[in-house]
């Protein structure tokens, strides 16, 4: 392709090589406790008793740094990156961005160092103390005027559909982050404070953004990465336009209801977690059309999976994303809930979305980009292809395990005995669970390997452009010379 | 792009960005809208069954009215499907349930219900769960117990006695074993001596003539046989040890690989003293919860 040389100057690439780095250096920081943290569940030794590696204080780092630094980073980049090509215009203002890129990248790193040093708000995904909470908002606010402004000045008369999924993931993200946040610091000088809402409301809330950070910040967005990267990958159509319409707008509007169904058995009143569980149902179609469209616009060119890694990496995510929105409604069901909840069937679960479907999709959606980001060709094709089977293999022996573990942990918890006595004391449970976190840890261990491979193959790409770039430059001044 | 010949019925939007990029304008596939639409049933049904919507300051209570349980003042009570209700419902018949066997277990003696299979089988049954929630934090899940700490249960050196009536006296009232520290008022050659002699009472290797320095203290100054008694031998009414067999609960000398080792464990002990304590569980437990992990640890090791 010719078409990533001649437009450098037209379209800031600077903001997106940089988004692009950091989300793998996140990635392989986020990916690295994540095995370490799966390691320390098998083998408990691993702490060695220092408060600032023991799991409970890891656990959010990892969160952290795969969700909001790898993801986060890599939507940045992406979103950046597909607005300005599908708007056929540069970005709304080039500074604005650098400070998006500072206060993003600034916000997740000290978020990590904070939780080590025991600091956090103790709301799942939303650990953050308030002056980061802050420091994300503005950043946040910035990104979405970024957005605004460069689709406003777009010399494309209609916006592109991955364009839908973005904003709508940027304003729902500004709006639950700021809702979610809402607290009051015990003096000026603390880093602790008070959350405004109080008891099972302060529950809802927090699940409320909690879902949706799951539906708008790792589902729509990566829905827009996909609905750009697919296509141009395999240089086909999108399936269907009116799909695209009616799935978007059944997904941002049914995300909104789901969250009550992490509540189910608790205070909780019994209505709002049955409503969460209908809408959660009612998710189950819309969220399987924009897998269907994925596939769809694949459809015609199953030749090229045989030849062309960055494809499989999008056909698996899109199963993987199928696979997971049927088993999320599923778990959603009071029924299936008493069983699942409280166990790592729920860890399973997310890493079937967060592995299987945003990881992989961003993997895919990296190696088309990094090519046309620096100009020339990735270094090595057989890293990719080695890349993709450790990090599916990985998955699959991930999630496996945690189906495994989870319906038994589920099984035993509930089992009595012939005089309705337990059946199993909690300490049998969590014994049971040594075999399952083993093979868990090994296949985090693969995936972790495959996004090494990865950096590796960004940065030997990244050293090679250099390369090529003196090289033609030594030309150009040795014919200069001559001439 | 070429591909787009090969399916010439269907017709993009005719929109196209960044270069190639382009949309069919295909229908939704009718499996996916019939799918869709038995969600929106399956939503209906399963709101119109459990209570779900918020109707003014109440909410709609679904159409499963078939919850029944009797409260606390012995009412009996329908309602409609809640999950404190179910909860309660549940413990209801559960507690129903065993109420035949726990009766049974109230009025047999120990002896009997070890003769009967099924109320013996209930009683290990329970307790399991019993020794789970509130003994095994100290005395560990298997009962062994921490060296120096929580006294193991499997072995046959029991310091309070291994009958029925006083492990049920040690759970229902808690037991405070104290033994004093000794640094004051022995020399600490004296205390060396007295250890060579305890050693020597379960055939450790001691140097005789501190031994026989040793006996004399024990016996005389430092009144160790007060507690001990004179053959050593332990007192089960205040849970003093004996220093005859091979077991040992606080200093540990079976762990220990040197002589060397092995004295300094006893010495630490003689110097310092112990003070443990257990406790009571009247009123946290039952007295038919005390009874049924009773029977279950007398079987464990030291039952008499």
């Amino acid at each position: 392709m010719v078409a990533s040389s001649a437009p450098v100057e037209q379209y800031n690439y600077d903001i997106v090589r940089k988004f692009t780095i950091m989300a793998l250096v996140w990635g392989v920081l986020g990916m690295t406790a994540g095995v370490y943290i799966a390691s320390e569940l098998t083998w408990p030794f691993l702490n060695f008793n220092i408060p600032e590696i023991t799991f409970g204080r890891l656990r959010p780092v990892h969160t952290t740094l795969v969700i909001f630094g790898f993801g986060g980073s890599a939507l940045f980049a992406t979103s950046y990156y597909v607005v300005q090509r599908t708007c056929q215009t540069r970005l709304f203002s080039d500074g604005m961005a650098n400070f998006t890129f500072w206060g993003w990248n600034l916000s997740v790193g000290l978020a990590a160092i904070s939780y080590m040093l025991g600091y956090t708000q103790a709301r799942e995904y939303a650990e953050m103390v308030w002056p980061i909470d802050l420091l994300i908002a503005v950043t946040w606010v910035v990104y979405l005027v970024i957005y605004v402004m460069t689709l406003r000045k777009r010399s494309q008369p209609h916006i592109y559909v991955a364009n839908w999924f973005f904003i709508a993931f940027i304003l729902a993200t500004a709006l639950l982050h700021i809702f979610n946040n809402m607290a009051v610091p015990v003096h000026m000088f603390s880093l602790e404070s008070y959350s405004l809402h109080a008891g099972v409301q302060d529950a809802m809330t927090q699940w409320w953004y909690g879902h949706n950070a799951v539906g708008f910040f790792l589902t729509a967005a990566f829905l827009g990465m996909m609905y750009y990267f697919i296509p141009k990958q395999v240089g086909r159509p999108v399936y269907s336009y009116r799909l695209s319409i009616i799935h978007f707008w059944a997904l941002i509007f049914l995300y909104m209801w789901v969250g009550g169904h992490h509540l189910h058995w608790t205070a909780l009143p019994d209505w709002a977690s049955t409503l969460a569980a209908g809408f959660s149902i009612l998710l189950l179609m819309p969220s399987w059309g924009g897998m269907i469209n994925g596939i769809m616009t694949l459809s015609g060119a199953w030749d090229k999976l045989r030849t062309d890694p960055i494809i499989r990496f999008m056909i698996v995510s899109l199963s993987f994303y199928g696979m997971s929105t049927f088993e999320g409604p599923l778990m959603s069901l009071k029924s299936v809930n008493a069983l699942s909840h409280y166990t790592d069937w729920t860890v399973g679960h997310v890493h079937s979305g967060a592995l299987g479907w945003v990881a992989m999709v961003s993997f895919g959606s990296f190696y088309h980009l990094i090519p046309r980001l620096w100009g020339t060709k990735m270094y090595s094709e057989k890293l990719i292809f080695a890349h993709f089977w450790l990090a599916t293999i990985g998955i699959v022996l991930y999630i496996a395990a945690l189906w495994v573990a989870g319906i038994g942990q589920g099984l035993m918890l509930r089992g009595f005995d012939e005089y309705g006595n337990l059946a199993y004391t909690f300490i049998e449970s969590v014994s049971f669970l040594y075999e399952p976190y083993a093979v868990r840890a090994f296949g985090g261990a693969l995936f972790l390997t495959g996004i090494l491979l990865m950096f590796y193959n960004t940065m030997m790409t990244i050293r090679k452009s250099k390369k090529e770039q003196a090289e033609i430059d030594a030309k150009v001044a040795a014919k200069l010379a001559n001439a | 792009m070429s591909s787009e010949k090969s399916k010439p019925t269907v017709q993009t939007t005719g929109h196209a960005w960044d270069g190639d990029l382009q949309e069919f304008n295909n229908p939704l596939p009718t499996w996916w809208l019939w799918t869709f639409y038995a969600t929106v049933v399956f939503a209906i049904i399963y709101w119109v069954l459990y209570p779900a919507w918020p109707v003014g300051g109440s909410y709609t209570k679904g159409m499963m009215n078939d919850i029944t349980y009797t409260t606390a003042d012995g009412k009996t009570k329908t309602t409609h499907w809640n999950t404190r209700a179910l909860l309660l419902k549940e413990m209801q018949i559960a507690r129903e349930e065993q109420a035949e066997y726990l009766k049974d277990i109230n009025a047999l003696s120990f002896e009997q219900i070890r003769s009967k299979p099924e109320k013996s089988a209930f009683a290990n049954s329970m307790a399991k769960v019993l020794f789970a929630d509130n003994c095994a934090a100290c005395h560990q899940s298997g009962g062994d117990g921490v060296m120096g700490r929580y006294p193991n249960l499997l072995d046959d050196a029991w310091l309070w006695g291994g009958s029925f009536d006083k492990i049920q006296e040690t759970i229902a009232n808690g037991r405070t074993g104290s033994m004093p520290g000794f640094k004051a008022s022995l020399s600490t050659k004296q205390i060396s001596d007295v250890s060579d002699y305890v050693l020597s009472l379960s055939g450790n290797e001691a140097d005789a003539a501190a031994v026989k320095r040793g006996q004399a203290i024990f016996s005389g100054q430092g009144g160790c046989a007060a507690c001990h008694g004179a053959d050593a031998k332990g007192q089960d009414f205040m849970g003093s040890a004996n220093l005859t067999d091979k077991i040992w609960t606080i200093a540990d000398v079976s762990g220990a690989e040197t002589a060397a080792a092995k004295k300094e464990a006893v010495m630490n002990v003689v110097k310092n003293g112990k003070t443990r304590v257990m406790p009571a569980w009247k009123g946290r437990l039952s007295a038919t919860e005390i009874k049924i992990l009773t029977y279950y640890v007398h079987q464990l090791g030291g039952g008499k």
